[in-house]
């Protein structure tokens, strides 16, 4: 079994009117047994900055440090917040710089962009390539289920309310289809004066 | 210079190349099935492909075994050819030794012991059997290489299976929903939730496209139908 | 003493062990050579162009069999007319088609000695060779073989493929090998540009451009190929050698960065 399916979970992000969203699973697990049901994936780097990083849970916490490392010296350096762009341009090079012993996490990085609010999103590969769509992201090992989840749940300009809605049904579904994601589920939705954070009750089995 | 023996860079290996025989194809394909209390609706994609080349974009996986039974293959077509060739003649047999059609039920039991006789060389095909069981409601069989076989009232399968199976159990199950309704699925809204699944497996899965061919199945015999999706 | 825990010591030396399997000496036949005498292409043709017409079917394929990247065989023929309503062209393995051709040929002359006047049809050629290739794929054993069966049943044109495997379907065009790759795209775009279907100009101009491109482009590919027409009016026929016709002045501007 891959590496990147060593201790399961399911990530998606969504871009809606003014706002995103970013949703994870609470599971961690080695590989079929289930250990912790409160593990968080989803970080926040910034006020309007979240990055999860679905994967083998140890480069998970690695990965978020080292980020966070890089992104306080360079918000010490030039003394301004770091926007979701940069951030994901600082994680692919970070990802690559481990091209041939890579770090085992499948990143997506969701956020307002300082000053204008414009939302963004991407994910990228265990090496960095960056993929900045205009609906929807997915990763980890629920993809494929989420994939058609939100091919079909996901229309452009949603609202909070609404984006809250689509990304919960989209993850929830998908990773009850999934047999090493689930066990409870978190949802950021970011806008520009507010995040909102709903733990979500799901079937844990 | 690159290593003759390096792994990494097949294309410029010295080495003489080795054609090693696969007695399996993965020629792609989604099925996906929808019940009704008095109908049941089966779709397939018509793309027919091998990685990346596509060897037909209008190759029918519905197979008719009476009036009231359909069998959707996908997986190894090979497999699928024969697998469908036998069943058809055990109906005949079945049809002259009995002087009646076999019922949807007994052939789902037929697929799965069919299937787990060829339990360590298996027919390599994800299966959905539909049709109407005794008392004119629609149900769906699926089936595992082997033979497992469970009953449903809705299924995806096929190299988009795992796309659109949640899709399903929102949509259809009503997993995860607070406002419940306990009506049963019309035909109308089926229909429409087996082609918008269709659209979306289109988007993401390159062995699912071209045409849909939908077979609806009801007391009057099965009607054909036929949609289209993107052709990329 | 006796510890019934531990496994126990041979009886002697190189001797039966209690309670293990006995492996006796000498060469051990090993199951998993069951799969490596399974064979390989050795002398191959490359691809196969066919499609349909509004009145037949045409099958193309060049008359070279190459020996790995060795241009080996230069006269080799891959069209076989079957009877006067089926053709048969082959890709692969020259070997296993010279085989496949062989029992064909006393199957048609099985047929002629019944003399019940009923001749062997397209569809029933290409579902029986489906067969067979399925039977030698379970057997490990395959015919190394795409096979295009061409030919008019009931009065309309049929053109069906058969792999090693035993896969097998139907189509208006079917290339085979770099065909697939570089003949196919050309073809289908010609049929889906037009409405109705393809004169047999139309088609025969399709097949030359196809294999021209396929000479400039596949390296295991020859100027000279077979072209075999079965046409409602005029009967089965296999025309050739022909020549692709070559224009090499665009080689000239080509340059390497």
């Amino acid at each position: 079994m891959s590496i990147l399916a060593y201790n399961g979970g399911a990530m998606v992000a969504m871009k809606g009117e003014n706002c995103v969203s970013i949703a994870t699973d609470r599971r961690f697990g080695i590989q079929a047994q289930t250990i912790a049901t409160n593990f968080e994936k989803v970080f926040q780097m910034g006020p309007h900055l979240y990055v999860g990083l679905p994967g083998l849970a140890t480069d998970t916490q690695t990965v978020m440090e080292k980020l966070r490392f890089r992104k306080n010296l360079y918000e010490l350096k030039e003394n301004r917040l770091m926007s979701p762009k940069v951030f994901a341009a600082m994680l692919s090079n970070l990802l690559y710089e481990k091209r041939f012993g890579p770090f085992f996490v499948e990143p997506v990085v969701a956020g307002l962009m300082p000053k204008t609010y414009e939302p963004y999103i991407c994910n990228m590969d265990l090496i960095g390539c960056i993929n900045p769509p205009n609906d929807f992201v997915v990763g980890g090992t629920a993809s494929a289920q989420l994939y058609g989840m939100c091919e079909a749940l996901w229309e452009p300009n949603l609202g909070p309310e609404d984006l809250f809605e689509t990304t919960s049904q989209a993850l929830i579904n998908a990773f009850d289809r999934d047999a090493i994601s689930g066990w409870g589920a978190t949802v950021y939705i970011i806008e520009k004066d507010k995040v909102t954070i709903k733990n979500l009750k799901t079937r844990m089995d | 210079m690159f290593a003759t023996e390096n792994a990494y860079y097949p294309d410029y290996s010295t080495k003489p190349i080795q054609h090693s025989f696969s007695p399996y194809a993965d020629n792609g394909g989604s099925v996906v099935a929808i019940a009704g209390d008095d109908f049941v609706v089966v779709g397939a994609d018509t793309r027919l492909s091998a990685g990346f080349s596509i060897y037909t974009r209008e190759q029918n996986k519905l197979f008719p075994l009476s009036n009231t039974t359909v069998l959707g293959c996908s997986g190894c077509w090979c497999d699928t050819l024969t697998l469908t060739r036998i069943l058809k003649s055990r109906m005949q047999m079945y049809h002259q030794e009995h002087n009646k059609v076999m019922s949807t039920t007994a052939c789902a039991q037929m697929l799965s012991t069919m299937l787990y006789y060829k339990r360590f060389f298996p027919y390599y095909i994800s299966n959905i059997l539909v049709g109407l069981d005794n008392e004119g409601k629609g149900c769906i069989y699926s089936y595992d290489p082997i033979g497992h076989c469970e009953k449903t009232t809705y299924r995806a399968g096929g190299s988009a299976g795992a796309l659109l199976q949640p899709l399903l159990d929102n949509q259809i199950g009503q997993k995860n929903l607070t406002k419940v309704s306990a009506e049963s699925i019309t035909q109308e809204k089926a229909l429409a939730i087996l082609k918008d699944v269709f659209i979306s497996a289109a988007e993401r899965d390159i062995y699912t496209g071209d045409n849909v061919m939908i077979n609806i199945i009801t007391k009057d015999g099965i009607k054909e139908d036929n949609f289209e999706l993107r052709k990329d | 003493m006796f510890d019934p825990m531990a496994n126990a010591p041979p009886l002697w030396s190189n001797g039966p062990t209690p309670g293990s399997f006995y492996n006796f000496p000498g060469p051990q036949t090993k199951p998993n050579d069951h799969f490596t005498h399974s064979q390989s292409p050795v002398t191959t043709a490359t691809s196969i162009v066919a499609l349909a017409y509004d009145k037949g079917i045409m099958i193309a394929g060049d008359l070279l069999a190459s020996y790995g990247s060795l241009a080996r065989y230069r006269n080799c023929p891959r069209i076989m007319e079957v009877n006067d309503n089926i053709l048969l062209g082959a890709g692969g393995d020259y070997a296993d088609f010279q085989y496949v051709k062989s029992f064909i040929e006393q199957k048609i002359i099985d047929e002629e000695c019944l003399d019940d006047g009923i001749k062997l049809k397209p569809k029933s050629l290409y579902c029986w060779l489906t067969r067979v290739m399925y039977q030698r794929r379970n057997k490990f054993d395959p015919l190394w073989n795409n096979l295009v069966i061409g030919g008019i049943q009931d009065g309309t044109p049929f053109l069906g493929t058969v792999d090693k495997l035993g896969t097998a379907y139907t189509d208006r065009a079917i290339c085979t090998g770099y065909g697939a790759h570089i003949a196919l795209p050309m073809i289908r775009d010609a049929i889906e540009k037009k409405a109705q279907p393809l004169t047999q100009a139309e088609a025969r101009a399709l097949i030359e451009k196809s294999l021209e491109v396929l000479f400039y482009r596949d390296a295991r590919s020859y100027p000279k190929y077979q072209l075999g027409i079965i046409d409602q009016d005029e009967g089965v026929k296999i025309e050739g050698p022909l020549s692709v016709s070559q224009n090499w002045n665009i080689a000239t501007i080509i340059k390497s960065v």
